[in-house]
C-alpha cells in the first residue's frame, strides 16, 4: 500500500530541514552578543588563552569556511563537547542521556491528547449545540486558557502532596535504580523489558500527571479539529440518507464517517506535535524531569553553544520524523492519495 | 559553498521544462541577493569595518537562507496538514502549498545569492590582505 | 447604554458624540457582542483586572514588595484574616504581590500586542495592496514563522537579545512571534475591502497608493484587528509569564506572576506550600480566560467574511 519509494521521498526532506535549522543556528549563533572563546576560556582568562581558544574552535577563519564546517558536522550531528553544563562530555552523550525522557513524555501526552481529543469531538459533532456539545467546547477553552505551570503544580498539591496518591516530580522512585536496566532509555519500556513489575508501577504513576498535563493542551485543538470535521461528513448526504432509514443504519454509517472524518484530523496531530514540544520544555521544568527542554533552557541560559546547537536541531528532526509518521497513517487511511 | 545542499529543483526529478522554471525562480532570486550584499558591501568599505561587515552580511544571508529552506522544506512536508487546519478551523486565507514553496524558493535563492556575494567580496579582500 | 442624558443642549460637538455613540451601539457587530453571555464574562473579568492593576500601581508602595520582610511580617504564614494570600519565603505579604503582578501583566502585555499589531498591520497590508510576488513573499515567510511552536520560537529570539533588558526582552521575542498573526488577519480583511468597487473608483481617481490605505482599507480592518488583539492579549500574558517562568523575563523579586510561580514551584511544592503557586497562577488563569471569552464571542459577532482570516 505505501511505496517504499514515497517513503523515501519523505526522508530526504529531512536534508533540507536539517540544513535549514543548522543555518538558523549558525546565523544566530553569528549574528548573537557574546564572544564563545571568552565563555568558554572565562572572563578572567588571559588575552593570550582567549585567543587559543578561538584558534582552536576555528573562529579566526574566514566565515564561509567556518559555514561549511558547522554544516558538515551537523551532517555528522557532532557539535564537540559541552563547555559549562557537562564540561568535557560530548554533545552527543548528553544528547543520548536526555532525549528518551523527553520523548516519553511527548509520546503519552500525545496519547492522551488523541485518545481523549477524538471522543471528545465526535461527541460534541453528533451532539451539536447540547449541552454536551457546548460543555466540552468551553471545557476546550478552559483548557487553553490555564498555563502548564499553573495546572501542573496545582495537580502535584492535590494529587501528590494532599491526596498521596502520585508521586510529586520525577520519573520513577529513586529508591529504583533504572539505569542498570536501561535499554531503550524510556523508563516505562525499560521497566517491562526487565519484566520487574513494582518499577513498571512506580515508573507509570510518575508519568501520570505530566503526561496529562501536556495533552490536554493537544486535546483542545484535536476535539476542535474532530468536531467540524465530523459535522462536515455528517452534513453529507449518504450521511442524511442514512439517519432517515433509523437508528441502526446511522451508527453504521458514523463508522464509515469516522474513517473520513479522521483523515483532516491526522495531518493536524503532526502540526500541533510541534506545539507539544514547546509544551515539554515548561512540563519538564514544573515536574523536574530533566529531558531535552529544560537542557534547552539552561543551555541558553548559561550560553552552552555546543548543547543549543544538539538541542535545537534534535527538536527539528524530532518534529520531522512525526510528520513522516503522520504522511504515512494519511496514505492508509486515504487511498485516493497519489504516493 | 561545495557544501551548500542541492537546490529544491533536484529534489523531485520533474520534467525538463519545470526544472527551468524553477531554476529561473532561484536565480533571479540569487542574482538579486548577490547585487545586494556587494552594494551593502561596498557601502560598508566607504564607512571601515569590512571584515566585520561580511561576517555580518554572510550570516544574515545564512538566516535568509536557512529560513527559506526550512519553510520550503515544511511547505512540502506539512502542506497537506495546514490546507485541512485552515479549512477545518474557518481561517481561509488562501495558503497554498505551491505558492508557499515558490515563494521559499526565492527567498532561499536570494539568501545564497548574499552568501555568495559576501563570499566573494570576502575572498577578495582576505586575498589581498594575505 | 442610553445615550439621550446629556443631548440637551444643541452644540454641534454634543450632536457628533451622540452619532459616534448611536453608531456604536447600533453596529451589528457591538449589539452581537453585548448579547453573548460569555463575551459579557470575559469584560467583566478584563476590566475588573484593569482596576486591580491600577490600583495596585497608585497604592502599593514597589519597595516594600520587592525587598525582603523579615523580621516584620511572619515567614511563610499561610493564607489568614491579616494576610489573605498568605506570606512568601522572603516574608513578604503575598496580595499585595499578586495585584501588582496584574499592572505587569496588562503593562507588557499592552506593549507586546501593541506593537506585534503595528507590525503585523503594515505588513498585512503592503502585502495585500501590492498583491503578486511581495504579498507572495511576505505572506509566506509569515506562515513560516507561525508554523514554529511560539514558545520554542520565543525562546530561540530571547537567546538573541541581551539579557540585560529584562522583561523587554521577553516582549520584543514575543512581539516578533506575534506579528504574522496580524499579518495574516489584516491582509485577509483587506483584501476583501479591496475587492469593493469603491476602492476601484478611488484609484482611478487618482488617489496615491498611502492615502487609499489609511482613508479606506485601514478603518475598515479595524474590527477584525481588534479581535485578533483581544485573543492575542491572553496568549501574551501567558507568554511573557512562562518566560519569566523560565528565567527570561523579569529580574528576581519582581512581582510578576511568572516570577512567583516559579518560585512557587522550586521551593513551595515539595513542602506542600500552596498559596505561593495557586494565587497567581489563579490570577493568571483568569486573566487569560477572560480575554479569550471576549475574543471567542468578539469572533462569533464578526462578519463571516472577515471571520475567517481570525483565529
Amino acid at each position: 500500500m505505501i511505496s517504499t519509494r514515497f517513503v523515501l521521498k519523505r526522508l530526504l526532506l529531512l536534508v533540507p530541514v536539517l540544513v535549514g535549522v543548522a543555518s538558523l543556528v549558525f546565523a544566530v549563533l553569528h549574528l548573537s552578543p557574546g564572544d564563545p572563546a571568552l565563555t568558554i576560556a572565562g572572563e578572567r582568562a588571559s588575552e593570550e588563552f582567549v585567543q587559543q581558544v578561538r584558534e582552536s574552535l576555528g573562529l579566526n577563519d574566514p566565515i564561509w569556511v567556518q559555514y561549511g564546517r558547522f554544516l558538515a558536522n551537523a551532517a555528522q550531528f557532532e557539535f564537540g563537547e559541552s563547555f559549562i553544563i557537562q564540561r568535557n562530555t560530548s554533545v552527543r552523550e548528553v544528547l543520548t542521556n536526555k532525549l528518551p525522557v523527553t520523548l516519553e513524555l511527548a509520546i503519552y501526552g500525545q496519547l492522551i491528547g488523541i485518545f481523549l481529543g477524538i471522543p471528545l469531538g465526535i461527541l460534541s459533532a453528533v451532539k451539536q449545540d447540547s449541552f454536551t456539545d457546548h460543555t466540552t467546547r468551553i471545557g476546550a477553552l478552559a483548557g487553553i486558557s490555564v498555563p502548564i505551570f499553573w495546572s501542573g503544580p496545582l495537580l502535584i498539591l492535590l494529587f501528590a502532596q494532599t491526596l498521596g496518591w502520585l508521586p510529586t516530580s520525577g520519573r520513577i522512585s529513586v529508591l529504583y535504580n533504572v539505569e542498570a536496566i536501561r535499554v531503550t532509555g524510556l523508563v516505562t519500556v525499560d521497566t517491562l523489558l526487565a519484566g520487574e513489575w513494582e518499577m513498571f508501577v512506580s515508573a507509570a504513576r510518575h508519568m501520570i500527571l505530566p503526561a496529562s498535563v501536556i495533552g490536554i493542551y493537544s486535546m483542545a485543538l484535536i476535539s476542535r479539529m474532530m468536531r467540524s470535521s465530523m459535522l462536515e461528513v455528517i452534513r453529507q448526504d449518504y450521511m442524511r440518507t442514512a439517519r432517515a432509514k433509523g437508528q441502526g443504519a446511522k451508527i453504521t454509517v458514523l463508522k464509515h464517517g469516522f474513517r473520513n472524518a479522521m483523515i483532516p484530523v491526522i495531518t493536524v496531530i503532526g502540526i500541533q506535535f510541534g506545539g507539544l514540544l514547546g509544551g515539554a520544555v515548561l512540563t519538564e521544568t514544573v515536574f523536574a524531569i530533566g529531558g531535552i527542554g529544560t537542557l534547552l533552557v539552561e543551555a541558553i541560559k548559561v550560553g552552552d553553544y555546543p548543547i543549543v546547537q544538539g538541542t535545537v536541531l534534535t527538536f527539528a528532526f524530532l518534529f520531522t520524523l512525526v510528520n513522516l509518521g503522520v504522511d504515512i497513517t494519511y496514505s492508509i487511511l486515504d487511498p485516493r492519495i497519489e504516493q | 559553498m561545495s557544501t551548500a545542499p542541492d537546490l529544491p529543483a533536484d529534489e523531485r526529478p520533474p520534467l525538463t521544462e519545470q526544472a527551468s522554471v524553477r531554476l529561473h525562480l532561484v536565480g533571479t532570486a540569487l542574482v538579486a541577493g548577490v547585487a545586494v550584499v556587494t552594494v551593502a558591501l561596498v557601502g560598508a568599505t566607504l564607512l571601515g569595518d569590512l571584515t566585520a561587515a561580511i561576517d555580518t552580511a554572510f550570516a544574515l544571508g545564512s538566516l535568509v537562507f536557512g529560513f527559506g529552506l526550512l519553510g520550503w522544506s515544511s511547505a512540502v512536508a506539512l502542506g497537506r496538514g495546514i490546507e485541512a487546519m485552515q479549512e477545518h478551523l474557518d481561517t481561509h486565507t488562501g495558503w497554498t502549498e505551491p505558492d508557499a514553496r515558490r515563494a521559499m524558493a526565492r527567498i532561499l535563492g536570494f539568501g545564497l545569492g548574499v552568501m555568495a556575494g559576501a563570499t566573494l567580496v570576502g575572498s577578495f579582500v582576505y586575498g589581498s590582505v594575505l | 447604554m442610553s445615550t439621550d442624558t446629556k443631548t440637551t443642549t444643541k452644540s454641534t460637538v454634543d450632536a457628533k458624540e451622540r452619532g459616534l455613540v448611536d453608531r456604536f451601539t447600533a453596529s451589528p457587530f457591538v449589539s452581537r457582542l453585548l448579547s453573548n453571555r460569555l463575551a459579557l464574562a470575559g469584560i467583566t473579568i478584563i476590566v475588573a483586572m484593569v482596576l486591580i492593576a491600577i490600583y495596585a500601581r497608585l497604592f502599593v508602595d514597589l519597595d516594600v514588595i520587592t525587598q525582603s520582610q523579615l523580621g516584620t511580617n511572619p515567614n511563610r504564614a499561610a493564607p489568614s484574616l491579616d494576610f489573605p494570600f498568605g506570606t512568601d519565603g522572603q516574608a513578604r505579604d503575598i496580595l499585595p504581590r499578586v495585584a501588582y503582578g496584574a499592572w505587569y501583566a496588562m503593562l507588557f502585555g499592552t506593549v507586546t500586542v501593541a506593537a506585534s499589531t503595528t507590525l503585523g498591520v503594515s505588513l498585512g497590508i503592503i502585502a495585500a495592496y501590492y498583491s503578486d510576488v511581495t504579498d507572495n513573499v511576505i505572506m509566506r515567510t509569515m506562515d513560516v514563522l507561525l508554523a514554529f511552536p511560539s514558545l520554542l520560537l520565543a525562546l530561540a529570539l530571547v537567546a538573541i537579545f541581551p539579557d540585560d533588558l529584562g522583561l523587554w526582552r521577553a516582549v520584543a521575542a514575543l512581539t516578533l512571534v506575534y506579528t504574522p498573526r496580524f499579518a495574516r488577519v489584516v491582509r485577509g480583511a483587506a483584501l476583501t475591502v479591496l475587492e469593493n468597487e469603491y476602492i476601484d473608483a478611488t484609484v482611478a481617481l487618482g488617489a496615491a497608493d498611502p492615502r487609499v490605505l489609511a482613508r479606506h482599507v485601514l478603518p475598515n480592518c479595524l474590527a477584525p484587528i481588534t479581535v485578533q488583539s483581544t485573543l492575542n492579549f491572553g496568549l501574551a500574558i501567558i507568554d511573557l509569564a512562562a518566560l519569566s517562568f523560565l528565567g527570561f523575563g523579569a529580574e528576581a523579586g519582581t512581582p510578576s506572576w511568572g516570577l512567583m510561580l516559579s518560585n512557587g514551584v522550586s521551593q513551595g511544592l515539595l513542602t506542600g506550600v500552596w498559596w505561593w503557586s495557586f494565587f497567581p497562577g489563579f490570577f493568571l488563569a483568569l486573566t487569560v480566560l477572560g480575554f479569550n471569552l471576549l475574543g471567542d464571542g468578539m469572533r462569533d459577532a464578526l462578519d463571516p467574511r472577515m471571520r475567517e482570516a481570525v483565529d
